[in-house]
């Protein structure tokens, strides 16, 4: 890769809990209560941003370019202010950007929010009309589909791959458990498992209502800044090593007879390989997915980590995605618990960053992380990785 | 700090109505014309892998809109952003994604279809917030002739100044092959045009209009694969005002002296009337063209109306391109104001082409009343 | 165990630990004897210092306390509980009090939680005939089953019928809906403890029958709220309601303009790229992968062979009604006859063949009738025997 024109830290996040419903505040009181956390952890006032990254869905809350009311909370007032959106990618999109307008020498201090309140629309509703609305739009339903269940099941036979996601989904969930902020926080015990797999209500074939991610409101706000600044205002910054973002065409094609790469491995093929990382799994001390159903995230773990046939599965039923296993996934409990679409994608570099400082809370994982990764997901099986390091010693590939 | 070349440009003729065409038709018809001014790839070994694009989802009526526009972006199995703002932010952004060192090439599209909705009124209504201003019924336009009112009473703009405005827009449109509306006014018929929300009159507002446009931005180092004519990007600066209409001082031209003085800054200028040369500003409103080029530093405070009886803006070569007033989607209005500046300094810029331009200023509005303003610096 | 006003004397005390005010006893060093007399009645001993509490209970009258309150079991159920008036159980000579009476007028509120009694699923159940809110129920016929494990559990079900509500003691064999839960789950899903939504993803309701009529029940019943209990008053929040719409008029563009064009004749056009000759269904204007104009159409299927099968459980609204679909629906992903291999095509089946649908079979589409060139053209695909 080319190299970076000057290093980048995160030294301030915030976030607001995570919940079904936020009636008490508007939505840029929900922005506001997140920047005021970012800035408190950064310890520094809003007169040292130089610039704001602003990130959300339009037709989720039905509101047209929101930044312009949400710059009562958000505290672009007198500063310049970019808004990106991806879709469910946007909270890993704007981590980039914002990388990018420090690394640029454009900013110094620049802060990414993203937020979503999702009870203020109707969440599949706004997903179904990402579709082309001449023709897809009349067929989707939404974010759901069992092919990946279909697919595992095939693979790996119908009960180890339904035994997988499941175990997958209860691991998350004793995640979110320890999390303080996580939305959904059921106390599922491994003895469940059976009960919940043939009894959990069916969405779409195998995907279940347990395995799904949740609709939540809530908002999460990083604060980047150049290495000279980083390390003058902050003790521990975290470092932004590289990213790749890989979007895929306009419709849901890649079901045929054969099927393409997919942009998850694509990603971390191009990404491991440009970084001189052979083997991930070993490499990274946490890795922060995006896993909008426990199906998706359980084959995903399989292409973002580049490992063959079966390999996930028996690292997960080995214990090793655990929060003392090899590589721990999701200390947060991941996208099943929590899921404000604009800042889910935030919410994994903001999870790993604290992972690294140690600060995670009772989530934090015991050993020291120094590596992590955190990925993002969104329109058509789109992917966006991250890492993030401790410490500024990787050498350049 | 090292420069960004713009390396090409391609617009969509502007029109009240494409309906012939998809969004996606407007923007495939932008990537081949960049694509064979530049010889344009995509590929993994020296393409270009980094794609901004620059749309609104409802404007669009479709969620995640950049989801449909991937194919015509060329973005398959690569990056993609998208600046969910007027467009020129766009060129903002990936001006850092090279400077950063991140990418070395980065195509930039924008698109807007206003025709496609029932009102585009209705689309800026959604903008406020649903308890006060929405209920108030603010949108864009009702909005503009607060500021307006505001403006004219602070630099005593009048009727006739403000038509002088409309009249010399379509002149210079008339010579734009991808302006939209071209046909020629005389004072008195502006003048007299309908009212549509008081001081605005219907000939003072700009046209419904569809467009699209491109641009392949490149490092320094890369951009002599493309073109031996570039164009620097050398000044980016934005701001963002108050929400609330009584926050605001709606005369101030808070929000763009502040993006202009930061844009300027990185740019290295200190005089912008001695090093400037040519400015295109989003003028969705007649109002808005000397008011923007008082916050840009043309003119002094509360002196644009006089600014235009003493023929600043054919000084400064202000909007040959037509201008706003000539017809260019609201979320791609600064990218259009870039496209033309971009020709002007290449010597593209053909009938309407204006003598030694070596530096330009674009502008670029976003939110009520400018509540947002960008300013991007260009050099020859 | 005797119990009065559904409490007995003992949960009073044994919930004291739990309703325990540390930071209300600051500076605070008494004990406070009761004897209770009559049936369920008993002795005990609190004593509290300085932030702790510790209650016994004693074999033998309690002597000896700053403030020793005397009084008959009933009457000291029935004060806690606010069914009886302390100060006339107090003149009337109900309650006597030997010592420091500003003991338990001052330090004890302070000290302690208000004693909320135990609420069983069968006191819930009890309400639901006055809970009952005939005008939602018009053209309401159902049975809703309840059946309880556990402890205080049991089975139920709730007639609604002609917009009358009746409950019985038995879980009927013809209930539209039955839901199973632990008592417990079922007390605090009425309380509001439990979110009805988190209980059910998290499998601890399970719903037999019609879930839809499960969602329905909310509606015909007001809230239930404990006997007594004070309803807690909180902020009041205002959230508005209201449906943005804006008419669109979508352009279809060249390609999907073919498309229609083709549906009208029973035909499926693709776009073929000419670089890579991969074929795009429904045609659009580029290949993505090559980065060209596709200007060229090609015929397609009509047949095609299966590759995924999505059966869809979960009802959604159709886009072009705003109705929620009816479930289950089955989406084919398939690979239409002299289309890439690599690009499937999505629509529905006909529900028909739910059953015997598998991957590798042919299916073909079946058409509407009067065809328009819309998405209404075509129907679904069925399979081709």
């Amino acid at each position: 890769m080319a190299k970076k024109n000057r290093n980048v830290g995160v030294i301030g996040i915030g976030q607001t809990e995570y919940s079904s419903h936020k009636e008490h505040q508007n939505q840029a009181e929900m922005v506001n209560e997140a920047v005021r956390y970012a800035l408190e952890d950064a310890n520094i006032t809003l007169d040292d941003i130089d610039c704001v990254v602003h990130g959300n869905m339009e037709l989720f809350e039905m509101v047209h370019q929101p930044d312009m009311w949400h710059a009562l909370g958000s505290g672009a007032y007198g500063k310049d202010q970019l808004r990106i959106t991806t879709g469910g990618t946007t909270g890993a999109s704007l981590v980039c950007a914002a990388d990018n307008l420090v690394a640029s020498g454009m900013y110094d201090v620049v802060m990414a929010i993203g937020l979503e309140k999702l009870q203020e629309g109707h969440t599949t509703g706004g997903i179904t009309n990402m579709a082309d609305p001449l023709w897809f739009r009349h067929l989707q339903t939404g974010a759901l589909t069992a092919t990946t269940a279909t697919m595992m099941m095939e693979e790996f036979g119908e009960d180890r791959a339904k035994r997988a996601a499941m175990k997958y989904r209860i691991l998350m969930d004793k995640h979110a458990c320890l999390n303080p902020r996580a939305h959904r926080r059921f106390g599922l015990e491994y003895d469940q498992l059976e009960d919940l797999m043939n009894t959990s209500p069916k969405l779409v074939g195998e995907l279940r209502l347990i395995h799904m991610c949740s609709q939540s409101d809530g908002a999460c706000v990083m604060i980047f800044a150049s290495e000279e600044k980083a390390k003058a205002m902050c003790k521990n910054p975290v470092w932004i090593r590289d990213h790749i973002t890989v979007h895929r065409e306009e419709t849901f094609n890649n079901f045929g007879l054969e099927m393409p790469e997919m942009t998850h491995h694509y990603a971390g093929r191009k990404l491991f390989e440009r970084n001189g990382i052979t083997d991930p799994v070993e490499y990274f001390d946490v890795f922060e997915m995006y896993d909008p159903s426990a199906w998706w995230g359980l084959d995903w773990l399989r292409e973002f980590l580049q490992l063959k046939d079966d390999e996930h599965l028996k690292l997960l039923e080995d214990g090793e995605f655990d929060l003392d296993g090899k590589l721990p996934v999701n200390p947060s409990g991941g996208v099943t618990a929590s899921n404000p679409i604009g800042a889910t994608a935030m919410l994994r570099p903001a999870e790993a960053a604290m992972q690294i400082r140690g600060d995670a809370g009772p989530q934090q994982i015991k050993k020291e992380v120094k590596h992590a990764l955190a990925s993002g997901f969104g329109g058509t099986l789109w992917s966006v990785l991250i890492m993030l390091e401790k410490d500024l010693d990787w050498q350049e590939v | 700090m090292k420069r960004v070349a713009v390396c090409a440009v391609a617009q969509h003729k502007c029109d009240s109505n494409i309906w012939q065409k998809r969004f996606q038709g407007m923007l495939l018809d932008v990537l081949e014309d960049i694509k064979e001014q530049t010889g344009m790839n995509f590929s993994e070994e020296g393409g270009v892998k980094s794609i901004v694009s620059a749309s609104d989802d409802v404007f669009d009526a479709r969620t995640i809109s950049d989801n449909g526009m991937t194919d015509v972006l060329g973005a398959h199995y690569r990056e993609e952003e998208k600046m969910a703002q007027e467009g020129l932010n766009g060129l903002g952004y990936a001006m850092s994604v090279i400077l950063s060192g991140h990418e070395d090439a980065v195509y930039v599209a924008g698109h807007c279809k206003e025709s496609q909705g029932e009102s585009r009124n209705m689309c800026t209504n959604l903008s406020y917030d649903p308890f006060y201003g929405r209920a108030m019924g603010l949108d864009y336009t009702n909005v503009a002739a607060l500021q307006a009112r505001a403006y004219m009473e602070k630099s005593g703009l009048t009727e006739e100044q403000l038509a002088k405005v409309v009249v010399r827009a379509r002149e210079w449109a008339a010579k734009n092959p991808y302006a939209n509306a071209t046909k020629q006014v005389e004072l008195g018929e502006v003048m007299y045009s309908p009212m549509l929300c008081d001081p605005i009159r219907t000939m003072h507002a700009y046209p419904v209009s569809d467009g699209a446009v491109g641009f392949l931005l490149a490092s320094e180092e890369k951009a002599h694969e493309f073109t031996d004519n570039p164009v620097w990007l050398t000044g980016f600066g934005c701001c963002m005002d108050s929400y609330f209409l009584g926050d605001r001082d709606l005369a101030s031209n808070f929000a763009l002296k502040r993006a202009a003085a930061r844009a300027y800054k990185m740019a290295g200028i200190t005089d912008v009337r001695k090093s400037v040369n040519l400015v295109e500003v989003m003028d969705c409103f007649a109002y808005q063209q000397p008011m923007w080029l008082e916050g840009l530093g043309f003119c002094g405070d509360g002196e644009g109306g006089q600014f235009i009886d003493d023929e600043g803006p054919a000084k400064y070569n202000v909007n040959l391109s037509g201008g706003m007033l000539a017809g260019n989607p609201v979320m791609t209005g600064g990218l259009y104001r870039a496209a033309e500046a971009v020709l002007q300094l290449m010597g593209k810029a053909g009938d309407h082409q204006a003598a030694d331009v070596n530096c330009a200023v674009a502008q670029s509005t976003t939110g009520g009343a400018g509540q947002f303003h960008t300013v991007l610096v260009l050099e020859k | 165990m005797a119990e009065y006003f559904g409490t007995a004397v003992e949960d009073i005390f044994n919930t004291m630990e739990e309703r325990f005010i540390p930071e209300g006893t600051h500076g605070v060093d008494a004990t406070i004897g009761y004897n209770i007399s009559g049936e369920g009645g008993g002795n005990w001993k609190v004593t509290l210092k300085e932030g702790t509490l510790k209650v016994e209970r004693l074999d033998a009258e309690v002597t000896g306390c700053a403030v020793t309150l005397n009084a008959e079991a009933e009457t000291f159920v029935g004060v806690t509980l606010g069914k009886i008036d302390a100060g006339e159980a107090f003149s009337g000579g109900k309650i006597r009090v030997d010592g420091d009476i500003t003991i338990l007028v001052n330090v004890l509120p302070k000290a302690f939680r208000q004693f909320t009694p135990v609420i069983w699923a069968r006191d819930i159940l009890a309400t639901v005939r006055e809970r009952f809110r005939p005008e939602k129920a018009e053209g309401v016929n159902m049975k809703i089953g309840y059946d309880l494990s556990g402890e205080g559990g049991g089975q139920w079900t709730v007639v609604v019928k002609d917009q009358t509500c009746d409950l019985k003691e038995v879980l009927d064999d013809d209930c539209t809906v039955v839901m199973r839960m632990e008592a417990p789950v079922f007390v605090d899903l009425n309380q509001g403890k439990l979110d009805g939504a988190t209980a059910f993803t998290s499998g601890k309701v399970k719903i037999d029958g019609d879930i839809g009529a499960a969602g329905q029940t909310a509606s015909l019943f007001e809230k239930y709220v404990a006997e007594g209990a004070a309803e807690e008053k909180g902020e009041e929040l205002i959230s508005l309601k209201c449906v943005p719409s804006i008419n669109q008029r979508y352009a279809t563009g060249p390609a999907v303009g073919r498309w229609f064009d083709g549906l009208k004749e029973k035909k499926f056009y693709a776009s073929k790229c000419p670089n890579c000759e991969r074929t795009l269904v429904p045609p659009r204007e580029i290949c993505a992968e090559c980065r060209v104009r596709c200007n060229e159409f090609v015929e397609v299927g009509p047949e095609g062979t299966v590759t995924l099968i999505d059966v869809v459980y979960y009802a959604s609204p159709d886009p072009l009604t705003g109705k929620i679909r009816e479930t289950p629906y089955t989406a084919l992903f398939m690979v239409l006859d002299g289309a890439s291999r690599d690009e499937s095509f999505a629509h529905d089946l006909n529900p028909k063949d739910i059953d015997r649908i598998k991957p590798g079979m042919k299916v073909r589409p079946v058409w509407a009738e009067k065809r328009t060139g819309s998405y209404k053209d075509l129907l679904y695909f069925e399979i081709a025997d």
